[in-house]
């Protein structure tokens, strides 16, 4: 048998099933804006929130479990139990050699924006607090190999600061927050101070805080219409994660980081290609604008390198020039089952990418960093 | 051209003099819409800025703080246009500044008031006529030197046959290659998308023309495809913001092109994409080669792999990068130029040798030549 490479992916995603939130919330009082399964016009399942479509071409997000990675499930019945099962996640798990999965939703939004959406806070927080609490009760609770992460309410702030606190005390281990909130829905900017207790409780509490690439739709080129469905999803699944490199510019010219400096930022989903070229350019740039004479104590560089850390999956190249990100900020998942996931093929990428990088900063990429940062022993 | 300092900038921007416009444009039949400067007081300061069809721009008069005493560092930009210095908008004048920088010659593409769309206002007929006169000035310096290699710009209000006979005109009058705006679909509504077929012609005109096609900075995509600018910042710190993210346009839009068939269709034509640098090109050859794999694109009308395709077509710029310099034979030696951004804000002048041997330190000498001057030569067709 061939040696399996154990990491910890700090990307992979769950599936919620039908009954997540129709068994949680108030059928009198929220009747059809529960999140829930329904056929369409077309004849075919979608999940409805708040009585909108969410923007999904199936009735879950799972192409590299599919027989035929293209094409999502249209009914509830096709999706494989590895999606949403826990027990059979395990075992795919095992095949990939996942010792511990940090866990991202699919209905929820990928980076937690879906019910960021709805103006109504009550329904807003009750449809959070279902997610959390089933993430807990159905994962959580199936193994501690799964590292569950919370959504929060996004506005106002004081909501979300009170629903990450109830989580952390109840076993989350990571903050999701929408990277770009304003364009969900009418609120503050993110750089706003008015943030601050969102960012000041995760460091606090030493949680992460994660954005995860494709929370805003705004930020990433539509696939051109006279794409066939497969195409102009190969080209989402690029277009989103470069879609993150105006997310980590902002954020590290934000004063955030500096305001917080024990706060650390996941930037999930976002490859590592464009990273060693956006930290030595934004250098160059605030260089050039005189940012280190105008109250930056660190170059942008600096500051990602003391909290930020970005996410491969079949990263080459940049493993080469792994300096330039810092080999303690690089992650790695396997993305399963999006289909831009390695499965089936995860430890024959990793064995290929990783071929000639050193013992110890495989370790730290593979294992190490995320071991500290979601506080996992490794024993 | 001569090359006397194995140097060649493949993106500076040739401020074109206040009378460009106004000496080519009828006045008699544009009157006041003409590109022109013009006087504003400004918090009881008198202050020139460019108007436009009779809108005055909010810009400074002359995007030129490289070209400024004290330079980069100082970040001036002139108020008045006696300000602005003639290395900056006399063709003749400006060789000096070529030779202080030890650069053989530049590709041009505009400065103020010109960017990506500015004249994509008004009427088809105003657009043409400002657009025409821009290329014809701008070729007027091809005459003065041919260590200027100028790109023309397109209408966009009109049809393709109108934008087709202005790239021809223009090629005929000395300009090597087409700047033009990314996603015309999304800077203006109405307008088509670059995967459309409308713009079949221009693709065919450009390839049998033997002249690249260019994209320059976010090719008027900044806005669309980032973070709401925040109140909060200071200029400095937006400029740092709006300029870094540059790459996430680029990182974008060539999967698009890569996909969109243009480029297996016209498997001649060729595309440069300046002010971008390239250490983010690795992200784009890795993830479409692996969406490509994962997904089978060759059965979806993708028939070439994406990095190939990339590096039979398409060129990147850097100036003074370290990291892609260190992927360069991922990206392809061959796809790689210089470029200097005179006399922008983030222009290496006139120290540029400076950020070139500290960026390609170690690099072999053969490599050099061709990432310096050898590929540019090629691609604009430069003897």
């Amino acid at each position: 048998m061939n040696a399996t490479v154990g990491f910890i992916s700090v990307d992979e995603h769950v599936q919620e099933h039908p009954e997540v939130w129709t068994k949680r919330l108030s059928h009198s009082k929220w009747g059809d804006r529960i999140p829930h399964v329904a056929t369409n016009s077309a004849g075919f399942e979608r999940w409805v929130v708040d009585g909108r479509e969410i923007s999904l071409d199936g009735v879950a997000d799972c192409g590299a479990a599919m027989t035929e990675r293209t094409k999502n499930p249209q009914r509830w019945s096709e999706v494989p139990p590895a999606v949403y099962d826990p027990k059979e996640r395990l075992k795919i798990m095992d095949a990939a050699g996942i010792e511990y999965a940090v866990l991202y939703p699919t209905v929820a939004g990928l980076g937690g924006e879906s019910f960021g959406r709805i103006e109504n806070p009550e329904l807003e927080l009750a449809c959070v607090q279902a997610y959390n609490d089933w993430l807990l009760e159905e994962w959580g609770s199936a193994s501690e190999r799964f590292i569950p992460q919370c959504v929060t309410p996004l506005f106002p702030i004081h909501a979300a600061e009170s629903e990450i606190r109830r989580c952390v005390a109840n076993g989350h281990r990571g903050v999701i927050y929408p990277s770009i909130p304003m364009e969900l829905r009418d609120v503050p900017h993110i750089n706003d101070s008015i943030y601050d207790p969102l960012w000041a409780a995760c460091q606090e509490l030493n949680v992460p805080i994660c954005f995860h690439a494709g929370a805003s739709s705004k930020i990433q080129i539509p696939a051109y219409e006279g794409y066939s469905r497969t195409v102009a999803a190969a080209f989402q699944s690029i277009a989103r994660p470069a879609s993150s490199v105006s997310v980590l510019v902002n954020l590290l010219i934000s004063k955030i980081l500096m305001r917080f400096p024990g706060l650390k930022v996941v930037l999930a989903e976002t490859g590592l290609g464009w990273g060693a070229y956006l930290l030595e350019y934004t250098d160059f740039q605030a260089t050039g604008d005189q940012l280190p004479q105008n109250g930056y104590d660190l170059m942008p560089s600096e500051l990602f390198r003391r909290q930020c850390y970005l996410v491969g999956w079949y990263d080459q190249a940049s493993l080469r020039v792994r300096k330039y990100i810092g080999a303690e900020n690089i992650l790695w998942s396997s993305q399963f089952p999006l289909a831009t996931s390695t499965w089936p093929n995860t430890q024959a990428t990793l064995a290929k990418n990783f071929e000639g990088v050193a013992e110890a900063d495989k370790h730290k990429i593979l294992r190490e960093n995320a071991a500290k940062l979601y506080r996992i022993d490794l024993r | 051209m001569q090359v006397n300092f194995g140097l060649f900038s493949c993106d500076s921007h040739a401020q074109l003099d206040r009378d460009a416009w106004t000496k080519r444009m009828s006045k008699e039949k544009w009157g006041d819409r003409i590109p022109q400067v013009v006087e504003v007081t400004e918090d009881g300061r008198i202050v020139d800025h460019w108007m436009i069809n009779g809108k005055v721009r909010t810009d400074w008069v002359c995007n030129c703080p490289a070209a400024m005493e004290g330079g980069v560092a100082r970040g001036y930009y002139p108020g008045r246009w006696e300000e602005v210095p003639k290395i900056v908008y006399d063709p003749a004048e400006r060789l000096k500044a070529l030779d202080t920088d030890r650069v053989d010659g530049e590709v041009l593409y505009p400065n103020t008031p010109v960017s990506n769309f500015s004249f994509l206002q008004a009427d088809a007929e105003f657009e043409l006529a400002c657009v025409q006169a821009h290329n014809d000035a701008l070729a007027d310096w091809r005459a003065v030197s041919d260590r200027y290699v100028p790109v023309a710009i397109i209408p966009y209000l009109s049809e393709i046959d109108v934008v087709v006979t202005e790239v021809e005109r223009s090629v005929k009058r000395g300009h090597r290659g087409v700047v033009m705006l990314a996603e015309p679909a999304f800077t203006k509504k109405g307008l088509r998308r670059m995967n459309d077929p409308f713009w079949e012609p221009l693709w065919a005109c450009c390839q049998d023309l033997g002249i690249p096609m260019q994209w320059h900075g976010s090719a008027g995509l900044t806005e669309q495809l980032s973070v709401p600018k925040w109140s909060g910042f200071s200029k400095k710190e937006l400029h740092t913001v709006s300029t870094s993210r540059l790459c996430a346009t680029p990182a974008q839009l060539i999967p698009n092109l890569l996909f969109s068939g243009i480029l297996d269709r016209y498997p001649r034509l060729k595309w440069a994409c300046a002010e971008t640098g390239f250490g983010w090109v690795s992200y784009v050859l890795e993830a479409c080669d692996h969406e490509w794999e994962q997904r089978r694109l060759w059965k979806e009308g993708v028939p070439t792999r994406p990095s190939e395709l990339f590096r039979r077509q398409i060129y990147v710029d850097f100036w003074y990068e370290k990291a892609g310099i260190e992927l360069r034979e991922l990206v392809g030696v061959e796809n790689i130029m210089w470029e200097s951004d005179y006399p922008h804000i983030a222009a290496t002048y006139p120290r540029s040798w400076k950020f070139v041997e500290e960026s390609l330190a170690g690099v072999p000498d053969e490599q050099r030549k061709k990432m310096c001057y050898g590929n540019a030569l090629r691609l604009y067709g430069l003897s």
